[in-house]
């Protein structure tokens, strides 16, 4: 039995292994490339399961075609064009290369001079060996040599780059992020071309080996949280890591929240733009979302267009996602507050029309509210998963029955129904999908404390609601800031957003302090002779007297 | 002690909300009449007096709450009995604050409800607030302040436009001269609300900058008493004295009277809104300060594992310390400015100081030689 199995255990971290290498000394260790290539075959073979992916191209080299050479790759995620046409064409044709190649200096001269492609490694290990070949690079074996070549060809099959599904923007990038890390970071890069845009790559899950990347600007990001992302990062020992969303909940602060405390994206000019904030991007291989820490919970009712768009227009579109935010939380709930506790405070008219479509409908406002919600909730869930073809259907059912016919048969009161539809919409409205889902959650608990309290209980539990967004952090950057704690040179871009010209500082708790982000030199006016006072002044000095 | 700081603006925000917390809500200083504005604003200036003494104490001993430091300024023994009965004289005044509010909760929006639940689910929240610690207490307090300064610039512009204000209301000023209002300050207002602060001796250790804490509490108390006074007296100048006076809660009745447009009326959830969170960050930073108080003195580790059971406590407190509203109110207004607040914020605070003032007077000629040398510690 080869030794190697032996060690498979104990080889579980490939990092430590990789500055070790060079140190090792020449004797045969367990688990390295031995001599044999037939043998070293058997291995992949052996490790692989006989996978019927894994190709085998066996090509002969050097003077008189005497070195027996092996090329391996996985088919699927490699580029096959560029494996035919600069590996082993190569590696096959330039004989006047070859000419002096032999057992001492083949893989000096393959690298140097045969194989046409960007980054070619030097291998002795086998767990190296392997994660290389299903990372998607190429392997070169050579017979009587105990070390192999790896040459990035990275490739397959990818998705082109389009604009991004679930964060729209009217103006701005239409560029959305993809599946494969590389292209999201070059989107990223391509945004903002400076040396100091630091990338940091690691591989987690004992299974999966899932390609991590952090991304942060050198000199912007605070080291600190820089230090705290990597080490929480590094301390993760899972199976698998699927998307980020495995990421974001096993980094997190705080895990018994409905709030998230990492905001994701799909945009890369929102993670440009937050990277220049002094964030940290976290990018994870096969998934479109980028996560961004650390995150405070105004950022979540940003959009790009608020950026891109005038200041007196952003400000007032946030303060109404704020409105919407709290509508979608608490409509429901003040509905079954005002017609259980508290009829006085309608106008009289409204209160007799309510009284009167409620006479009808047998179940207090609670349960109303409560089935109409819960209602909503199948249905949205439902709408999710349908099938495109039957998607027309549930629009009908639920315009219908949940519409009319609920009405019609005696189970909601009109009033409620429009309720539920404000509230639907609303939920819809913020633009972070992660932080519309919690108001989600929360709307039934604060539903709940109207029924029995009213008007007081929705206070309560608002109350209660803000104690806990105040308690909250996101990689210790209190989550409730500039507001609480408040810093003041930070407010120009939270529920509002200032001028431009007025946005001088960086946000003081997550980036670098004494870091200015923009000038006041900026500042354009027109010229002083334009405008109304001067129009009329000629050459002298003005005064028409 | 918890491991947390908090800055000098969130230590304003705590004590002016602290301030208008439960007194905003009743007739205060009625007895001077339509003067009481007035009263209330001599009381503020009165006030600043026990402030300062806190303050005094304080900067004797910048880093220790004052349950350890009456200890050190009397004596073990004599320290941890002052230490208690502070502890009790808090938590008596939290259960005071949740009984003042059960009540009035009852008598105008649920009379049918329970007082107990009612207390009780204030108290929930309060305690899980209190169990976060001082800073998400302080800064549930900045956003809690925010919306207050918005329900009160909109309220008052509310009922400026409502045309409600009769300035006449307010005349004769000083009728009976300054003598009632000066003996309503000293036996009311100054105790209530402005000398409750002495709770905050409790969170002054907890500040960043140490030198802002006067400047912080100085401009809390003026712009507290400042805003007080303002309540009073467009509660006088719409209501009245005459209604003022018989009404439990007048600034309830102002809002009430509140109509413009034929829409904009009843407006009683504003009302609720703002005395729902102005009792809030009373019984909040009262409690806090009978918590960490209480971990102090008998060494818990983590002041968070009290909040639940003291609390409990508090709550049943609320409901037993009077049989019923009446009492309450006669206990309120006779017996805890004389027997309570005299002696727990003026008469034991100031013994302390003079006590402390003494002790430090001796120490500081023997250390004054080292003291001249080395750097002072304030200063670094």
């Amino acid at each position: 039995m080869p030794s190697f199995f032996k060690r498979k255990n104990v080889t579980k971290t490939r990092y430590n292994q990789k500055s070790g290498n060079k140190e090792q000394s020449p004797e045969k260790k367990p688990g390295s490339i031995g001599f044999s290539l037939s043998v070293n075959l058997d291995i992949i073979k052996q490790r692989t399961g006989n996978s019927t992916d894994i190709i085998t191209r066996h090509v002969k080299i050097g003077p008189n075609y005497g070195l027996k050479t092996v090329v391996v790759y996985v088919a699927g995620i490699v580029n096959e064009q560029f494996i035919h046409d600069f590996l082993i064409e190569s590696l096959m044709k330039d004989h006047f290369l070859q000419e002096d190649l032999n057992l001492e200096n083949a893989a000096e001269i393959i690298v140097d001079d045969l194989v046409a492609l960007s980054s070619v490694m030097q291998i002795s290990e086998w767990n190296q060996l392997l994660l290389s070949l299903m990372s998607g690079d190429t392997i070169i074996l050579i017979d009587g040599l105990d070390k192999a070549l790896s040459v990035s060809t990275e490739g397959g099959e990818k998705r082109a780059i389009e604009e991004p599904g679930a964060q729209v923007s009217v103006r701005g990038s239409r560029a959305g992020f993809v599946e494969s890390l590389g292209t999201n970071t070059a989107l990223v890069r391509r945004i903002i071309k400076s040396p100091d845009l630091w990338l940091e790559s690691m591989k987690i899950g004992k299974v999966t080996k899932t390609d991590v990347a952090i991304m942060y600007i050198n000199g912007i990001a605070k080291q600190e949280i820089v230090e705290e992302v990597r080490s929480r990062l590094n301390k993760l020992e899972v199976d698998s890591i699927l998307e980020s969303g495995y990421i974001e909940q096993l980094i997190e602060d705080q895990t018994f929240t409905p709030f998230p405390t990492l905001y994701n994206t799909e945009r890369p000019d929102i993670v440009a733009g937050n990277l220049l904030e002094g964030r940290i991007a976290i990018f994870i291989d096969g998934t479109p979302f980028v996560l961004l820490a650390p995150a405070v919970f105004v950022q979540f009712f940003q959009s790009t267009d608020d950026y891109y768009a005038r200041f007196d227009m952003a400000t007032a579109l946030r303060l109404l996602r704020i409105l919407i935010f709290i509508i979608s939380l608490i409509a429901p709930a003040a509905y079954v507050a005002v017609t259980t506790f508290h009829q006085e405070m309608i106008p009289t008219q409204l209160v007799i029309t309510v009284a009167a479509q409620r006479e009808a409908v047998p179940f207090p406002a609670f349960v109303e509210a409560l089935i109409m919600e819960v209602t909503f909730e199948i249905l949205r869930e439902a709408g999710i998963r349908l099938p495109r073809a039957v998607g027309s259907a549930v629009s009908i059912v639920g315009a219908l029955v949940i519409g009319q016919a609920a009405v019609q048969a005696g189970i909601v009161s009109p009033a409620m129904v429009i309720i539920v539809s404000i509230t639907a919409i609303a939920s819809f409205a913020t633009p972070s999908f992660s932080m519309a889902i919690s108001a989600r959650l929360i709307r039934f608990f604060i539903m709940i404390s109207a029924a029995t309290f009213g008007f007081y209980g929705i206070i309560l539990a608002f109350i209660m609601l803000l104690a806990h967004l105040c308690s909250l952090r996101s990689f210790s950057v209190p989550y409730m800031t500039p507001l609480a704690p408040f810093i003041l040179a930070n407010v120009g871009d939270t529920i509002v957003r200032f001028p431009w010209l007025d946005l001088g500082t960086r946000p003081k708790l997550i980036s670098q302090k004494d870091n200015i982000g923009q000038g006041e030199t900026m500042k354009s006016q027109p010229p002083e002779n334009s405008g109304m006072v001067t129009a009329n002044t000629g050459k002298g000095d003005g005064n028409e007297s | 002690m918890e491991k947390a700081r908090i800055s000098a603006y969130q230590l304003f925000v705590l004590m002016y909300l602290f301030q208008l917390g439960s007194a905003i809500l009743i007739p205060l200083a009625i007895e001077a009449k339509q003067d009481a504005w007035l009263a209330i604003l001599v009381g503020m200036i009165v006030g600043v007096v026990p402030f300062f003494i806190y303050y005094s104490l304080y900067q004797y001993y910048p880093d220790i709450l004052p349950t350890q430091y009456t200890e050190r300024i009397v004596g073990k023994m004599f320290g941890r009995a002052i230490s208690l009965l502070y502890i009790l004289y808090l938590s008596y005044l939290s259960a005071r604050v949740l009984r003042d509010f059960g009540e009035m909760l009852l008598s105008f929006a649920y009379p049918e409800t329970p007082l107990f639940i009612a207390n009780a689910l204030l108290m929930f929240v309060v305690m899980y607030t209190v169990r976060k610690g001082i800073e998400v207490l302080a800064r549930t307090g900045e956003l809690l302040f925010t919306l207050m300064i918005l329900l009160a610039f909109s309220g008052l512009l509310l009922v400026v436009f409502s045309g409600l204000i009769d300035l006449n209301n307010l005349k004769p000023m000083l009728e009976e001269g300054l003598k009632p209002v000066i003996k309503v300050a000293l036996t009311q207002t100054v105790f209530f609300p402005f000398g409750e602060v002495v709770a905050f001796a409790m969170i002054f250790p907890y500040l960043n900058h140490p030198k802002k804490v006067k400047v912080a509490g100085l401009l809390a108390l003026g712009l507290g008493g400042t805003g007080l006074a303002l309540a009073m007296a467009i509660n006088i100048s719409v209501l009245g004295v005459d209604l003022v006076s018989r009404s439990q809660f007048p600034l309830l009745s102002t809002i009430q009277s509140i109509q413009i447009a034929s829409f904009l009326e009843r407006l009683d959830v504003y009302f609720m809104i703002g005395s729902i969170i102005g009792i809030f960050l009373k019984i909040s930073v009262y409690f806090y300060a009978a918590v960490t108080g209480t971990a102090n003195l008998f060494n818990v580790k983590q002041p968070s594992q009290l909040a639940y059971p003291i609390g409990i406590i508090i709550l049943f407190l609320s409901v037993t310390i009077a049989s019923n509203f009446s009492e309450h109110l006669e206990e309120g207004l006779k017996l805890v400015p004389l027997i309570l607040h005299l002696p727990f914020q003026i008469i034991l605070p100031l013994f302390l100081l003079i006590i402390a003032f003494i002790k430090r007077g001796k120490g500081q000629k023997e250390k004054r030689v080292q003291r001249e040398s080395a750097p002072r510690r304030g200063e670094a």
